[in-house]
């Protein structure tokens, strides 16, 4: 849904002039700079230099759990305390607050999945210097130096990170303010020393904006004065940083210097621009740090509007420097400096240690949770528009799909399905029966999303409404009534989903007989959660505005992650807990990974916009949330067919599938382009459903582990520098290697094969390529490229129906990929695929599948688990075989049958016809 | 988004099915009598299209052997298979093979859905019975349909004639006028000519005789007046020019308001020549209200005077008046003949049957608006407030090849925002009275419309139609 558009009535007219002119692109100028941003300003203007911080270390104090120490600022006198804890599983977590703060200051909640266990710190040496903590195993240490303060993470005698080490540290303490009209002069006179580290001391004059801020029309009110925090990292050795989504840039982070730094803050972007660090719907402030040798993880957790400064000592070089370097033996080690700077709350950071990719991943799901594991057919194919007109055009819509053979799973319903845009409502004329549309959808074993948004209609006659003014859930103004702003129902209200009742009421209001119309095959999709307010200050929320004590600016980044929780949570409560949900959000921060999917919001049909939507997938994969998606065809204007045909080809191998379109465009269900068309766009779903148990078998391990699905090629390859930039290409899970046409009237592309000694196999055509190798791949517009890893199993099913539920029972294909040396391994996932049976009654098959000795076979993965399920094994193709003279199937029972089987000498293939066996029982098959 | 037109629901095929021999073939699920002799019980089968050759037990085993999908009709397993629903009592027909036993029941009688969990009812007799009785009343409204067709193409044709007639006399007409109009502008002009002869001749008399320039008798022509009125020569008679030079007809001595100057000059504060003969002039040549400044009597009045001359300009003006009076009756021919030749040349059909369309509107309700559709000329729509926004004007004839009266399209109305401009189909569907039906909006500005009417009753539908045998 765009940020907001026509239909608005007049009153909108004028800020619609003012938003909509040039209408081609986002108006930046609704936006702000770090230099509009008075705390972003105040903060970057220190520079680099002797920190004036200075760690008392007689005030140290070691209990079993953690590390306090004081720090004091040298210039003003004002302590902080400093706590740092030992976490298990390798992470280390410092958090900084003021020692006495006036009042508390915010600390996130609700995005940690419990108190991190932590482990003993031992304290190895202390002298008048600082101390050396050890960080138990692998040798590494935490060295506290006391002037001035700073931390360094060891690994022998290697520094991995520093903190404070560029004196970056800045902590505007709270205070109360003297006052300016007695002698507003006065202040500017107070000691200048101060500016040295803490970023203008005014205390009585609104110097730099400490005390109120004007963007455009509006005043933010700042009672509580200058709050801003600020640390700097140093990574040595670093050259690639990855992360802090979202953004709409590379997936390599670029260095800030000389333009704005990263900015995250949720906001509604109408027609956002790429390739550059504006803040976009969502925001994860977590950064990966990535070498040959070592991954780490910064996670600073920070609600408020945070701004991230990244540089780096090799960035201006040329390659040719770089290399005259290397012969010289004389460079300096590359290193990466970032520094994190937030508007108010505390530094809490929490510095994943690694080593590997796939250690930081584990390491910040045991923080923030992993990927909610959603119903199997949210996997498959989404058909969304703004808008489905009424039930007419959904049931013709459903017809379409039919009539042309193509699969899909949801049709999903924008804002005008509801009665004026009061949402848990319908428009009686449009919509006069929804439960009948909805058990058309049902017969045809389907499903529907209709749109739920944050802001509510200001209307007497609106028992939402109503309710949340009675219950007083409305997030407050700073004078304390009832905050209202303009969204797309005209005046409306944001219920303050930070409180915990008023999400609890929230949920209720999907019950089945609160939302009227609903059925079980209806689910959520939460927009505009940033939250958008047309008239609000950069189109969101007024900072001063009051989520019960505290301040939006406090927490803005957290709202939207509480609406898709809230609604999450009502799906699941209105099964009786035993369903899965499925709930889209745009707006999103660290943890959202728990409660559903989301996508990149206002895309536009250009090319650009299908490229940067692999790396924009990419870089929230990196911190958490798997489930993610671009609108196919883009949101804004009109694809060429060819862009449409190419959207859907790499749609189908990204995570979450929909195509989705603006309200004033003309209408393109696939099969509105002709027959050659709808045939390319066919083929393209199809071969997402076939591979659903792949997918879903990835998110089952994202949802277990928190491995990301879709993956950076230097995840799985961490030592091959080739990969570390690539932004054209990507895995899913391993074994995967997907490199779509992006190019308009792409010829060829040219796919990197990682792995030396590895091979490849092509997997329309079973051609075989070897690792470590630059591709070329002629491509017409039916080509998808797409690879299997040799020693690989991947699990298909080849009957692609309907519906993803359709195919339900139906039996796998498996196929083999082989490595060189003949061996190949996998998984096979299956549970019913919608319940959390899976997790609360272990009620699924998990099987390990392993080819080795000529051998393939099917174990239990996981004893304690029980699940009956009808599919069988109809075929076996194994990639890079040798013919056998005979293949034999062994069962438990003792049974043993020979299969037959076919064998293409050209492309060494083998498949075996029809195993037989049930999906769910150890097996093997030996060839001879 | 546009069905071709190939009149959806009406097409209908029932298939006469004899369902009494060949016991042997009901083993070989989802094929059709005419493929039976594909699946004969032997040892082996040969997949149709020749690819391969596999153990007859094979076929229908759920496992797809032939590149073409052909040993598996009855089951799933192969995705570029086909299913036939025998559907006794209603239509056959093939379904996709993934439609089999995938839990939806899509034949009726239930034949595809063996193996599922999914309880389906052999539902063909009734929509056999159903559909009997749709087709019936479709056979009803086709007959009836193609009966008020073929009246209104007769119609149309005598329209036609008529029109071409209606054409011809108008021709014939203009042609009588373009006549007169020569002899008229012949006699206009030699009127003038005359009249003008006498009045110079009288003046050159007057001249000698009389050479004052305040003489009553001065003839003058609106030119002179003007000259002598613009002071300054600027081209132009201001209110100042006006009131230094004119005095009411009562009393001299009085001086004109500036309000009564404008009002002389039609409400502008200054004129040029041919606004002057438009106003002021008129004015002073009835001489009722004002005069001249010094200056007796009625310019220009010079024909009172003189029978003769008055004789002469008074034929001149009655000449000119005739041709003013043809010129007029010229053009409203003209334009006749112009708008009957446009619609005469748009396209009614291969047998003009949609001729009786022309100068009609159909109007719908929907919500709060009211559609308007005027074939060959415009659609509308009405909201609430009294708002009229054009849809689109007439365009083209936008159907199939095989059918291009089909549908109609309507382009260029108002436009829309960021977007381009509003444009609608309509879909001409047979019925027996002629109404618009629906109006839909798929999308954002534009529109589709059904517009039912007789002229669309195909007569081919009928012999493709039905056999009722079942």
């Amino acid at each position: 849904m765009a940020a907001f558009i026509v239909r608005m009535g007049p009153l909108l007219v004028l800020w619609q002039s003012v938003f909509l002119s040039g209408t081609s692109a986002v108006d930046r100028g609704n936006f702000k700079t770090c230099d509009q941003s008075a705390f972003c300003k105040r903060q970057r203007a220190l520079k680099p230099g002797q920190s004036p911080y200075r760690a008392l270390l007689e005030t140290l104090e070691l209990t079993n759990t953690k590390l306090t120490l004081q720090l004091i600022n040298d210039n003003n006198k004002v302590r902080l305390l400093l706590e740092l804890y030992r976490l298990q599983g390798n992470m280390t977590r410092v958090k900084i607050n003021e020692l006495k703060p006036l009042k508390p200051r915010f600390e996130v909640p609700d995005v940690l999945i419990n108190d991190p266990p932590t482990e003993p710190l031992s304290l190895l040496s202390q002298d008048e210097n600082g101390v050396v903590l050890s960080l138990g195993a692998d040798s590494q240490w935490l060295i506290v130096s006391a002037k001035p303060f700073r931390l360094d993470i060891m690994e022998g005698r290697e520094v991995l990170l520093s903190l404070n080490s560029r004196g970056l540290l800045a902590f505007e303490h709270l205070r109360i303010r003297k006052d300016t009209q007695v002698d507003p002069e006065g202040a500017e006179k107070k000691e200048e020393s101060d500016a040295a580290n803490e970023p203008a001391e005014g205390e009585t004059a609104n110097e730099d904006g400490m005390w109120e801020e004007t963007f455009k029309s509006h005043t933010d009110n700042k009672p509580n004065g200058p709050s801003s925090i600020s640390l700097d990292f140093s990574l040595p050795g670093v050259e690639h940083v990855y992360g802090i989504p979202e953004h709409a840039d590379s997936l390599k982070l670029k260095t800030t210097d000389g333009g704005d730094p990263y900015r995250l803050f949720n906001l509604d972007v109408f027609q956002y621009e790429l390739f550059n660090p504006m803040a976009l719907y969502g925001a994860i402030p977590v950064m990966l740090s990535h070498n040959a040798q070592r991954t780490i993880g910064i996670f600073w957790l920070n609600a408020a509007e945070t701004w991230v400064d990244i540089s780096s000592n090799t960035a201006g070089k040329t390659v040719f420097g770089q290399m005259l370097d290397y012969v010289q033996g004389s460079s300096e080690t590359p290193q990466t400096d970032v520094r994190w700077i937030s508007e108010s709350g505390i530094i809490d950071v929490f510095i994943m240690l690694g080593p590997t990719p796939t250690d930081v991943f584990s390491q910040y799901a045991s923080l923030t949770g992993t990927q909610a594991f959603p119903p199997l057919s949210a996997l498959a194919y989404h058909q969304c528009r703004w808008n489905y007109n009424d039930q007419e055009d959904v049931a013709a819509v459903d017809q379409g799909f039919d009539e042309h053979d193509i699969p899909y799973d949801f049709i999903w319903l924008d804002i005008e399905h509801t009665d004026g845009k009061r949402y848990f409502t319908w428009d009686p004329h449009k919509f006069p029966q929804p439960k009948d549309m909805l058990q058309g959808l049902i017969d045809k074993r389907r499903k529907m999303v209709t749109i739920v948004d944050p802001h509510i209609k200001v209307d007497s006659s609106y028992k939402i409404h109503n309710e949340i003014r009675s219950k007083g859930f409305y997030v407050k103004n700073k004078d304390g009534g009832d905050y209202e702003g303009w969204c797309w129902p005209g005046n409306s209200g944001y219920p303050d989903f930070t409180n915990p009742e008023m999400r609890a009421w929230w949920a209720s209001m999907f019950a089945y007989d609160q939302y009227e119309g609903s059925m079980e095959n209806m689910y959520t999709w939460n927009d505009m959660n940033e939250p958008s307010v047309f008239n609000g200050p950069e189109v969101t929320m007024h900072k001063d505005a009051l989520h019960g004590n505290w301040e939006n600016r406090d927490l803005h980044n957290l709202y939207g992650l509480y609406v898709q929780m809230a609604t999450a949570e009502g799906l699941i409560e209105r099964s009786g807990g035993v369903e899965r949900p499925f709930v889209l959000t745009r707006a999103f921060f660290a943890g959202s990974q728990r409660y559903g999917a989301v996508w990149t919001g206002d895309n536009t049909a250009e090319w650009d916009h299908l490229k940067i939507s692999i790396p924009m997938c990419l870089s929230l994969g990196l911190v958490g949330v798997s489930f993610c998606g671009a609108d196919v065809g883009g949101f804004f204007k009109s694809p060429s067919t060819e862009l449409l045909v190419r959207w859907y080809q790499t749609g189908a191998y990204q995570p979450f599938f929909r195509a989705h379109a603006h309200l004033d465009t003309p209408r393109r269900e696939p099969w509105l382009f002709g027959p050659e068309n709808t045939a390319l766009i066919r083929e393209a779903v199809r071969q997402r459903y076939a591979l659903l148990p792949y997918w879903y078998q990835l998110f089952y391990h994202a949802h277990y582990s928190g491995q990301p699905v879709m993956r950076p090629l230097w995840v799985e390859y961490p030592q091959d520098t080739a990969t570390f930039s690539m932004d054209d290409q990507f895995l899913l899970g391993r074994d995967l290697l997907v490199h779509p046409v992006t190019e308009e009237g792409g010829r060829g592309v040219t796919a990197y094969l990682p792995g030396k000694g590895e091979v490849w196999f092509d997997v329309h055509t079973f051609q075989k390529h070897n690792g470590a190798q630059n591709l070329y791949i002629p491509v017409t517009i039916s080509s998808i490229p797409v690879f299997q890893r040799g020693g690989s199993i991947i699990p298909r099913k080849a009957r692609v129906r309907r519906s993803s539920s359709c195919m339900e029972h139906d039996p796998y294909t498996l196929f083999v990929a082989l490595s060189p040396k003949r061996f190949a391994q996998g998984e096979l996932y299956i549970d019913d695929g919608h319940t959390i049976n899976f997790d609360k009654q272990k009620q699924f098959i998990h099987r390990r599948l392993s080819f080795a000795n000529n051998a393939l076979s099917s174990r239990n993965l996981a004893p304690g688990s029980q699940f009956i399920t009808p599919s069988w094994i109809e075929k076996i193709v194994i990639l890079g075989a040798s013919k056998p003279s005979k293949a034999t199937l062994k069962t438990p029972d003792g049974k043993e049958n020979l299969l037959e089987f076919e064998f293409d000498a050209s492309m060494s293939v083998l498949t075996l016809r029809k195993p037989g066996v049930n999906a769910g029982v150890d097996w093997t098959v030996v060839l001879q | 988004m546009f069905p071709n037109c190939s009149l959806g629901h009406c097409h209908i095929i029932i298939a006469v099915v004899l369902w009494s021999i060949c016991v042997d073939s009901r083993k070989i699920r989802g094929i059709s009598l005419s493929y039976k002799r594909f699946y004969r019980e032997r040892k082996s089968f040969l997949c149709i299209d020749g690819s391969k050759m596999i153990p007859f037990d094979q076929v229908n085993d759920d496992y797809c052997d032939c590149v073409d999908g052909s040993d598996e009709p009855g089951t799933a397993a192969c995705p570029n298979g086909r299913f036939y629903c025998t559907n006794l009592g209603y239509r056959s027909h093939y379904i996709p093979s993934s439609r089999v036993n995938d839990g939806i029941c899509d034949c009726c009688d239930a034949s595809d859905e063996y193996r599922s969990q999914t309880p389906c009812q052999n539902t063909c007799r009734n929509l056999g019975q159903r559909e009997r009785a749709e087709v019936e009343g479709q056979m009803r409204v086709l007959g009836e349909g193609l009966r008020l067709k073929q009246q209104l193409i007769e119609e149309g044709v005598l329209t036609w004639r008529e029109k071409q007639a209606q054409l011809r006399d108008l021709q014939r007409v203009s042609d009588d006028l373009q006549t007169q109009l020569d002899d008229l502008r012949k006699e206009e002009a030699r009127r003038k000519e005359e009249a003008d002869a006498l009045r110079e001749r009288e003046i050159g008399a007057r001249e000698t005789a009389d050479n004052s320039p305040t003489s009553h008798y001065r003839p003058e022509s609106p030119i002179s007046v003007f000259k002598e009125l613009d002071s300054n020569r600027d081209g132009s008679i201001t209110v100042d020019e006006v009131q230094a030079k004119l005095s009411p007809v009562q009393d001299e001595e009085h001086a004109l308001s500036e309000d009564e100057a404008v009002a002389l000059l039609g409400g502008v504060h200054r004129v040029d020549l041919s606004r002057f003969e438009e106003t002021l002039w008129t004015s002073l040549r009835t001489g009722d209200n004002v005069t001249i400044k010094g200056r007796h009597g009625v310019p220009g009045s010079l024909a009172d005077e003189d029978p003769n001359i008055k004789a002469a300009v008074s034929a001149a003006e009655k000449a000119a008046a005739d041709l003013k009076r043809v010129e007029d009756a010229y053009e409203t021919v003209y334009m006749e003949i112009r708008d009957l030749r446009e619609k005469l040349s748009i396209d009614y059909g291969s047998e003009r049957e949609f001729l009786f369309l022309h100068n009609q509107c159909f109007q719908l309700k929907v919500h709060e608006y009211i559609y308007e559709l005027c074939p060959f000329s415009q659609v509308t729509q009405k909201s609430a407030s009294g708002e009229v926004v054009s849809l689109g004007k007439w365009g083209s004839w936008a159907g199939s090849p095989e059918n291009q009266y089909c549908q109609m399209r309507y382009e260029s109305g108002e436009p829309c925002w960021q977007g381009p401009t509003r444009n609608t189909m309509v879909m001409l569907i047979c019925g027996t009275e002629t109404a618009l039906r629906s109006v839909k909006e798929p999308s954002k500005c534009q529109y589709v419309m059904e517009l039912q009417t007789p002229v669309s009753c195909q007569p081919a539908l009928r012999q493709r139609g039905i056999h009722s045998e079942l």
